[in-house]
């Protein structure tokens, strides 16, 4: 194992503390703070793995995790970024799409079969003849992809979220965001910090170059992150990457947990009134040959490799750059130890001049005018050709490294992404912001600067803008600091090259999906001129790396190519997550948000089976019997409890509250008798049965009513629209969850509800269609209603829920002499159906209207039309004879039910079955079903198709409807 | 081997002055009308109108899902077609669409979903489309992913399992139909906009372009979810379509792990694992109308604890892109395709919502057929759009849909 760079202040490792973890089978040993990149990389490793099409041998590049170059399977998870991921202790590492080992890899002759795949080859081929396509997509399948996942793989870890809300957010944790958080802190404000490394410092953390008055821009950014921890209403979130940016200033990311927090990671989601994007810039790839060889990185990688993890990234190297960060780092690199033969300048000009005697100091040569042509090594980088930039002069030298970078260019996304705008900039090469989005600013090298000041006091500036945003600070002291800004140096001119003069045969401008400056050209002779179809059509920017390393080089190359004007280059869409993000993170706890009743935990206690409902659980079954014969039974001869508190409840009150019913439910509503209940329905403007319930007039003006389960939700929005142009008075409250409702159903109801009331509850005092305010035990207020959905003699009681656990309990130990029973959701459905009342949803569905049912009855025609939403359309529908009737059959001979949604056909689909059952009451097999208008009629024999019948059919009968209890004595005795 | 190195539709052209039909919008409807009235008709004299590019809009950002297991009689045997045209289209544009019809499996999480399943299974195999109700055991046989315990939110009661459905390459299918209808003389003109339709007496006889007058006797709008805005501003058919934001995302490539699309409704989430090794997923749509085709915070975290349940390996992959596009959404969520009813000579094919994909290549060929004849085909009689004005809707969906307030 190498030996680190041990005493620079820049560290990030305590090379005293070891760290074991697995690569390939072996143990290797790295050190507290190392990546699992520079892990590997100390201990000898080059080549991380192999390219998606080519198989070509790929290095360390960014290590900021740009591209795929370093994904690696880790603990069984794929597609991890060894280069920004920090090393645990006992790691399990392995290579990805290798075939053998990223160091010999038996598909790297792939590599000289790129004459056979041009860009979008594979439209052209494999199709001919049909058969050939659906082995050769076999193929492409295994040779896709990287990374893998078994589809039994539990993810460890725990993963957390956090939502937030605050008054200024702050993306990117360096010199510009931290100045940012302490003028916005000044102002008494909440602020929020988020920084994707470990660490705060960004552009300064790690270099030695000289801030002011002899001190290093790396004691600087400690200085800064010192005064941004002392500052309380700071928020500090270090690792942790932004991911998105939305309307409203909507800001989401994940959080990376330390051994001392308790989760692995944290979804972040921020509210904030005001945003700064200070997110620095990333290095612009340069295009040369074999610009992606082991061997070959970028500049801030060079540099960090020595400077955060104490490793020399080379023995010998030369340069390749095109902006003076390159320059600062030869510089570095060389005191560090670094054999630096030759640096290439592609400026003819422009260079720091104290940079350049500092070279000269060093007697490192430096070619203005040059850029590197191509690498050379099979495996990593053995040598290197560098040009002049008009490629008439070459000169070729050896060395292990090519430090290679055409300049800088700023992370932009967190401003696309939320609507800002860019602009091509000819005076720096980059995109700069053009329109930002409302209420966020960006600040420092986003803005194109490279100057420390100025850098910093545009940290400041954007601070204070925030700030202003939420009220706090003065436009005198912004225009004061945006003075200082301006006369600070602003945008440094940057090299514009894209390419080396080279073919491009093997310069890559995408990493991850192998795309070549000769595979864009194919591409763009075929007719795709735009970026974002070139993207589509050769996969540039659609790999792992999410766009990091061709989104700004692959509009640049286009426009040279094209020689398009300036104004007219445009980046391709970044889209969030700005950061590849773990599905488990996403997720974070991933709470189940169900509904309960108040009857819950006493139901399961009594063995319910429970189903999700809409947004509820509620007992549908309660045994293993799934066709519920005994819960039938119990309330067909005795007596059950059902637990109806799901039902929608509502009360309406107020001088227009008639008014409001009579324009939502089909019938006369002015009609509702105190004392009594009436049944109805809603409508839609289709005439469509949308909701069914019951009314019951509590005073003047005052009514009670009940809706669908489903419904509940929906059902004050829809009479608050169906109103919203009248100005009526009214008021409208949900009762849904305040109230609790327990059905008491069956011959032998009256014996347990009289021992649990004062009042008479005999047929003459509370009859059938009858309602009852009462109280139990002069305390609990119940409102009672005599209805027979199932069939039977049936009390619904209305109580509130806090109540509704003791009055199940009174009732329970009433009807202990006769064996009271639960019954379910299942049970009630067959009752029902035996009774033909329907449940809308089951015997209708969306097209189904009022008529189509039979509940024509409820529609009272007197009211005008325009009163009564959805009467026009069933005036209309009224002649219609293509629409299909609810009817009630019977199967022939005796035969089982047919199952839920089998067809009624003949040559066509003519209906079908909505519910059918074997009836244990009547002894034979009915159901209802909907059924085009000319099969309606009673006798009419039904052809019923079921799924896997094949050429087997079975018959029913249309019958009367109700099956059970025809003349309704049952529910009214 | 390869198609040469030529542009795919040709040269840019410069807009005609008049052309016998005029197609205003660049996507997937469009280009396989034009495609077919060259094809089947010998209609040539075609320009398709593009604001931006052909395929920006839906036919680029959809999923590419494709299958004929719908609810009712009339849209079964459209998409049936449509399903069976995929490898007959492959020929014929000589172009590999990458169709995998690696088949559907449609996750059912209650009793009231299974017997839903059993209906639209019933009559996919009326209508002779494989289509079969499979328990929660035989899910979890073709996809090992599935987690089929108790103790998840929608536990997996089973599946409607359609096997020739599947995926395709939904750009190679824009391409494909413009390179075939380009070379055939069909006018495709991007980075054009079209402003107006101009009538005269009743019939169409003009549209107005962003570079130009057209004349012209048949125009057609198939321009996805713009459609209804265009027709609302150039003829003042109001239409009852909402306009809603639908996105989708995709995972980081994968070694093959998910050998069929699954989908849930409950879940509201589908997932399907591209021939690249992307794990391909989308949601329901924004529940409010818009035309902004925005990511949504909630959309990207809803889909990630969908797929931790019932795809819980997924837990280890990593989100990397998500998107938007547009679902003009009508009520009975069935398209409204008709031609010569409200103006003469003036067609529209739109309200597909999220199924204009799957339907594309039998769109293409029934409304050429309608375009070239000016006879309605049986086939498309029933999408009129006089259905709504008689409140008649048709059934493609069995619950009610919300977009809006009104319905």
């Amino acid at each position: 194992m190498m030996n680190r760079l041990n005493h620079l202040p820049t560290l990030k490792i305590d090379t005293a503390r070891k760290i074991s973890f697995t690569y390939k089978g072996k143990i290797y040993y790295g050190v507290t703070g190392d990546t699992i990149a520079s892990a590997l990389f100390a201990n000898g490793v080059r080549i991380f793995g192999r390219s998606l099409k080519y198989h070509r041998p790929r290095g360390l590049y960014s290590l900021d995790g740009e591209c795929s170059n370093t994904c690696m399977q880790v603990n069984g998870i794929p597609n991890v970024r060894c280069e920004n991921t920090l090393l645990e202790d006992g790691m399990v590492v392995a290579e990805q799409n290798v075939k053998g080992s990223a160091e010999n890899d038996m598909m790297s002759f792939m590599d000289k079969l790129d004459w056979m795949m041009p860009a979008g080859f594979y439209y052209d081929v494999m199709h001919k003849p049909a058969k050939l396509w659906p082995v050769a997509m076999k193929q492409i399948r295994k040779a896709a992809g990287l990374g893998k996942i078994s589809p039994d793989f539990k993810m460890p870890g725990k993963y957390d979220e956090i939502f937030l809300n605050t008054d200024v957010c702050i993306i990117g944790g360096g010199p510009a965001g931290m100045m940012a958080a302490l003028s916005s802190a000044e102002k008494g404000l909440r602020v929020i910090l988020m920084e994707s490394r470990p660490w705060l410092g960004g552009f300064f953390e790690y270099r030695s170059a000289e801030y002011k008055d002899g001190q290093t821009l790396h004691d600087r950014a400690n200085d800064l992150a010192a005064q941004v921890r002392a500052r309380e209403n700071i928020r500090l979130f270090t690792h942790t990457a932004c991911v998105g940016t939305y309307n409203n200033n909507l800001v989401t990311g994940f959080q990376i947990g330390k051994k001392s927090d308790v989760f692995d990671q944290r979804y972040v989601e921020i509210r904030a009134k005001s945003v700064v994007v200070a997110a620095g810039c990333i290095e612009r790839p340069l295009l040369f040959d074999n610009n992606e060889r082991p061997g070959v990185m970028q500049i801030a990688c060079a540099l960090r490799m020595a400077k955060t993890y104490g490793q020399l990234p080379g023995t010998k190297a030369v340069f390749s750059i095109g902006h003076d960060l390159g320059l600062e780092a030869a510089i570095e690199l060389h005191d560090l130890g670094l054999i630096i033969d030759c640096v290439a300048d592609i400026r003819e000009d422009g260079q720091d001049p104290a940079l350049m005697q500092k070279l000269m100091d060093r007697n490192i040569p430096i070619l203005k005018g040059w850029v590197a042509a191509k690498a050379h090594g099979r495996k990593v980088v053995k040598k290197v050709t560098l040009s002049s930039i008009d490629g008439l002069m070459t000169r070729t030298l050896a060395c292990d490294l090519v430090v290679a970078s055409a300049g800088v260019t700023p992370v932009t996304g967190h401003i696309t992404v939320a609507l800002g705008t860019l602009k091509y900039d000819g005076h720096t090469g980059c995109f700069l912001p053009d329109r930002m989005p409302e209420k966020m600013y960006a600040a420092g090298r986003v803005l194109g600067l490279n100057d420390a000041m100025a850098i910093e006091a545009s940290g400041t500036l954007a601070g204070l803008k925030a700030a202003a945003d939420c009220g706090a600070g003065s436009s005198e002291e912004i225009g004061k600091v945006a003075k200082i800004v301006a006369s600070l140096p602003g945008p440094a001119r940057g090299s514009k090259l894209v390419t080396a003069p080279v073919k491009g045969r093997k310069s890559f401008i995408c990493f991850d999906e192998d795309a070549t400056i000769k595979n864009i050209k194919q591409a763009l002779a075929k007719g795709f001129d735009v970026p974002e179809l070139i993207k589509r059509f050769t996969a540039t920017g659609l790999g792992p790396g999410q766009g990091g390393i061709p989104g700004h080089n692959l509009p640049l190359y286009v426009a040279k190519y094209q020689t398009l004007p300036d104004v007219s280059i445009r980046p391709t869409n970044v889209r969030p997550p700005l950061v590849p993000t773990l599905i488990s993170t996403y997720a974070g706890t991933n709470h189940t948000m169900f509904k309960i009743t108040a009857m819950d935990q006493m139901q399961r206690k009594d063995g319910g089976i429970f189903r999700n409902i809409g947004v509820w659980q509620r007992a549908r079954y309660f045994s293993d019997d799934f066709s519920c014969k005994k819960e039938i039974e119990n309330v067909r001869n005795n007596v059950g409890m059902l637990d109806g508190s799901t039902l929608g409840k509502f009360r309406i009150h107020g001088p227009d509250a008639l008014k409001a019913l009579q324009r939502v439910y089909v019938s006369d509503m002015s009609k509702v008798k105190e004392g009594r209940i009436k049944y109805s329905a809603m409508c839609n403007d289709d005439g469509c049965v949308m909701d069914d319930g019951v009314v019951v007039k509590l005073g003047e003006n005052d009514y009670y009513f009940t809706t669908s389960t489903g419904r509940a939700g929906q059902t004050a929005e829809w009479i608050r629209y169906h109103t919203r142009y009248d100005g009526w008075d009214f008021a409208l409250v949900n009762l849904t969850d305040s109230m609790g409702v327990i059905n008491l159903s069956g011959p032998n109801a009256r014996k347990v509800l009289e021992k649990v009331v004062d009042i008479d509850v005999s047929n003459d005092a509370f009859g059938f269609s009858a309602y009852r305010e009462f109280k139990i035990a002069d305390t609990i207020p119940v409102r009672a209603m005599r209805l027979g959905f199932v069939g039977e003699l049936s009390y619904e009681l209305h109580v509130p829920a806090s109540y509704m656990q003791s009055v199940w309990i009174m009732l329970k130990e009433a009807g202990k002499p006769f064996n009271i029973q639960n019954f379910g959701v299942e049970a009630q459905n067959v009752l029902r159906m035996e009774k033909c009342h329907i449940i809308l949803g089951q015997e209708s569905e969306q097209r189904t209207n009022l008529l189509d049912v039979g509940l024509g009855f409820l529609w009272d025609r007197t009211k005008s039309e325009a009163k009564t939403v959805g009467a026009v359309a069933l005036r209309q529908a009224e002649n219609d004879p293509a629409r299909l009737k609810l009817v009630g059959f019977k199967m022939e001979n005796n035969g089982r039910a047919p199952k839920d949604g089998a067809l009624i056909v003949d040559t066509k689909v003519r209906g079908y079955v909505c519910t059918a059952r074997d009836s244990f009451a009547l002894n034979e097999a009915v159901g209802m079903a909907l059924v085009e208008a000319d099969l309606s009629r009673i006798g009419t024999r039904l052809e019923i198709f079921e799924d896997e019948c094949g050429d087997d059919r079975i018959y029913g009968t249309v019958v009367k409807m109700p099956f059970y209890d025809p003349e309704g004595k049952r529910m009214k005795m | 081997m390869f198609s040469k190195n030529k542009p795919m539709w040709g040269k840019k052209p410069p807009l005609k002055s008049s052309y016998d039909v005029v197609i205003i919008g660049g996507g997937l409807h469009s280009l396989a009308t034009a495609y077919y009235l060259t094809k089947e008709y010998g209609i040539t004299d075609i320009a398709i109108i593009e604001k931006n590019y052909i395929g920006f809009g839906g036919a680029g950002r959809n999923t590419a899902i494709v299958r004929a297991n719908q609810r009712t009689q009339y849209n079964v045997p459209l998409y049936k077609e449509a399903l069976d045209l995929w490898p007959v289209l492959t020929k014929d544009l000589d172009y590999n669409l990458m169709f995998n019809n690696c088949g559907n499996l449609n996750l059912m999480h209650s009793e009231a979903a299974m017997k839903a399943a059993r209906m639209t299974i019933a009559t996919a195999q009326f209508h002779g489309v494989e289509s079969h109700l499979i328990d929660a055991k035989q899910a979890k046989e073709l996809v090992p992913a599935l987690n089929i315990s108790e103790d998840i939110t929608f536990p997996i009661h089973g599946a409607m399992f359609h096997p020739p459905g599947g995926v395709l390459r939904h750009d190679a299918v824009v391409w494909g139909l413009a390179r075939a209808a380009a070379a055939k003389g069909v006018q495709i003109h991007q980075q054009t906009e079209a402003l107006g339709i101009g009538t005269q007496n009743g019939k169409v006889a003009s549209v107005t372009t962003s570079r130009g007058a057209i004349n012209t006797k048949q125009v057609l709008i198939s321009a996805g979810g713009y459609s209804a805005a265009l027709i609302y501003d150039m003829l003042g058919i109001k239409l009852p379509i909402s306009v809603l934001t639908i996105q989708a995302m995709v995972t980081q490539p994968l070694k093959p792990v998910l050998d069929h699309v699954v989908s849930s409704g409950a879940y509201h989430c589908y997932a399907n694992q591209t021939l690249k090794g992307e794990i391909a997923t989308g949601a329901h749509m924004d529940p409010w109308p818009n035309y902004t085709t925005l990511n949504t915070a909630h959309y990207i975290k809803h889909q990630a604890e969908a797929l931790s349940e019932f795809l819980p390996c997924l837990r280890g992959v990593r989100f990397m892109r998500i998107w938007g596009g547009l679902a003009d959404m009508t009520p009975d969520m069935a398209p409204i395709m008709d031609g010569n009813e409200q103006v003469e000579g003036f067609f529209m094919d739109c309200g597909w919502g999220y199924f204009g994909f799957k339907s594309c290549s039998a769109v293409g060929k029934y409304m050429a057929q309608f375009m070239a004849t000016n006879q309605c085909p049986d086939m498309l009689k029933p999408f009129a759009l006089k259905r709504y004005q008689e409140h008649r809707l048709m059934g493609e969906t069995a619950a009610l849909v919300n977009y809006t307030p009104d319905n």
